[in-house]
């Protein structure tokens, strides 16, 4: 059971120190320029030359790599067997196994969408690694996004742990009393019933309550809150965000014209 | 290039309906009462409901995902425009904390939350068979939306298992887009309509002082009669709705 439902961690570096919004900014910079750049060498360009070096900029590349063993190259080793074995494209055949018969053409396909989709996640992963979720909705509440929002993001990544620990729970009680959970299909499938029911109810008889709640510390009060925790914002986050965007619309342009 | 700007013109009266949708509930209103305090504290719990089913079934080995079970629940007491939040953010919390490859794919539970609801609205959530309608009409939607996610950011052959179907298709020679689409009118289906049935089930245990708090309580009242009928004829209409689904992939696989 994982004790604290987040990939963030807690590091002193450049790219900690960033404004949450910058680093969302190139996190979805980065995926944009993969997917849309027209050369077929920019997504490996892009791991070789932006992911890499911010997981080391930002300290976590141990905790990239290893994700990257775990979620990413599983995935992409997947996209890619079954893309360069099953596109159908027309070209030089590389070789034939009964009804096998890869392209040239599909093998190259498939190795630049399998980048891609890694450049994507990579990206995601970083981000999610070098930036606290507090941090993000304190920053952007503060840029106009509704508090209901940043409300509903935080308590789910509260509840969620609660939530698997309580399912946890009521599997090991269902099983001590004979549930079973481990034979034919329709005895797992009858099973799901008696484990659902009591997690879901037990779980929406606090929705009340906690309503009321919130409600007493003005949830629903529009004047502006105040917030304990400063975000930092320099020139230099302004920059680099309008330099993505600059980047972004250049891809774009070269996307429609170029092909 | 003309198929590409076919689609962009399918896309863009997509976005046209929603905003559309979006404005009229905002206008009349109904927005505000949709989204009141309870309902804002209903979404994180549904959000956690959606992902800790989604790992019981891991665990039970069961061949279905049923991870937006509380994405229908919200989207019948709490509206298409809650159930669709609820979707998204599903989706997104799913990618921040679990596995990031979820993030693409928000769009679908948008749409799962906003057809759920509205079909609820219209009144198709009252009884055994009405909710076996919903549930394919949302496979429906969420297999139409899942397709241009799979074609444009995966080249058609996506992570999941499914894929190997897509895969089949694509060596019987049919177009990429074919072969998604009818991939998921055959997997879509059996999922969802067993979401929509779970989530019936659930809003059936409520109590009624908790329902009348929601927004929307009329869209929870069940309709009368012996509940072992309504389940033959949910059975039924689930036969029919499947008969229905094969005759639709012929059309798509033969034209």
């Amino acid at each position: 059971m994982q004790e604290r439902l987040s990939f963030y961690k807690k590091r002193e570096s450049a790219v900690h120190r960033l404004n949450p919004l910058s680093k969302l900014t190139l996190a979805l910079g980065i995926v944009f320029v993969s997917f849309l750049s027209p050369y077929y060498w920019t997504p490996h360009l892009l791991i070789l030359f932006a992911v890499i070096p911010l997981s080391l900029l930002g300290k976590v590349l141990r905790e990239y790599i290893n994700a990257m063993l775990r979620l990413i190259l599983p995935t992409a080793g997947f996209l890619f067997i079954m893309q360069a074995l099953f596109q159908p494209l027309e070209g030089v055949e590389l070789f034939r196994f009964g009804f096998l018969h890869p392209t040239q053409e599909s093998v190259l396909f498939a190795f630049a969408n399998a980048t891609r989709i890694v450049v994507m996640v990579s990206s995601f992963t970083i981000f999610l690694l070098t930036t606290h979720p507090n941090e993000l909705m304190t920053d952007l509440t503060r840029r106009g996004l509704p508090g209901q929002f940043a409300y509903v993001i935080i308590s789910t990544l509260q509840i969620i742990p609660q939530m698997q620990a309580k399912a946890q729970t009521i599997i090991a009680a269902q099983r001590s009393r004979g549930l079973d959970t481990e034979s034919t299909f329709f005895k797992r499938a009858g099973s799901l019933i008696p484990l659902v029911g009591p997690l879901v109810f037990g779980s929406l008889v606090e929705v009340e309550e906690r309503a009321i709640a919130i409600e007493a510390r003005g949830f629903t009060s529009t004047r502006v809150k105040t917030s304990l925790n400063s975000i930092p914002d320099t020139n230099k986050d302004k920059l680099i965000r309008w330099s993505l965007i600059v980047i972004i619309i250049v891809t774009l342009a070269s996307r429609i014209w170029l092909s | 290039m003309s198929i590409i700007s076919e689609n962009a013109v399918y896309f863009i009266i997509a976005v046209a309906i929603i905003v559309i949708l979006l404005v009229w509930s905002y206008v009349t209103g109904r927005m505000r009462k949709d989204f009141s305090t309870t309902t804002w504290v209903l979404i994180p719990v549904a959000i956690a409901i959606n992902i800790a089913i989604g790992q019981i079934v891991v665990t039970l080995k069961l061949p279905v995902f049923l991870d937006s079970i509380g994405t229908v629940l919200v989207a019948v007491v709490a509206g298409p425009w809650a159930g669709a939040l609820t979707g998204t953010l599903s989706n997104i919390i799913w990618g921040a904390t679990i596995d990031p490859n979820a993030f693409p794919w928000f769009p679908v539970a948008f749409f799962i939350g906003l057809v759920s609801g509205l079909m609820a609205n219209a009144g198709w959530f009252k009884n055994w068979w009405k909710v076996a309608v919903t549930g394919f009409v949302v496979a429906l939607a969420s297999a139409i939306v899942s397709t241009p996610i799979a074609v444009y950011l995966y080249g058609g052959i996506t992570a999941s298992g499914s894929s190997f179907i897509t895969a089949y298709l694509l060596q019987t020679g049919q177009g990429v887009v074919q072969a998604v689409l009818s991939t998921g009118f055959l997997v879509e289906p059996v999922d969802k309509i067993t979401t929509a049935m779970l989530a019936f089930a659930i809003i059936q245990g409520l109590s009624k002082r908790f329902v009348a708090r929601l927004p929307r309580p009329e869209n929870a009242e069940v309709e009368g009669g012996a509940s072992q009928t309504q389940l033959f004829i949910a059975i039924g209409v689930v036969i029919l709705l499947v008969l229905f689904a094969a005759f639709m992939l012929g059309n798509i696989l033969g034209g």
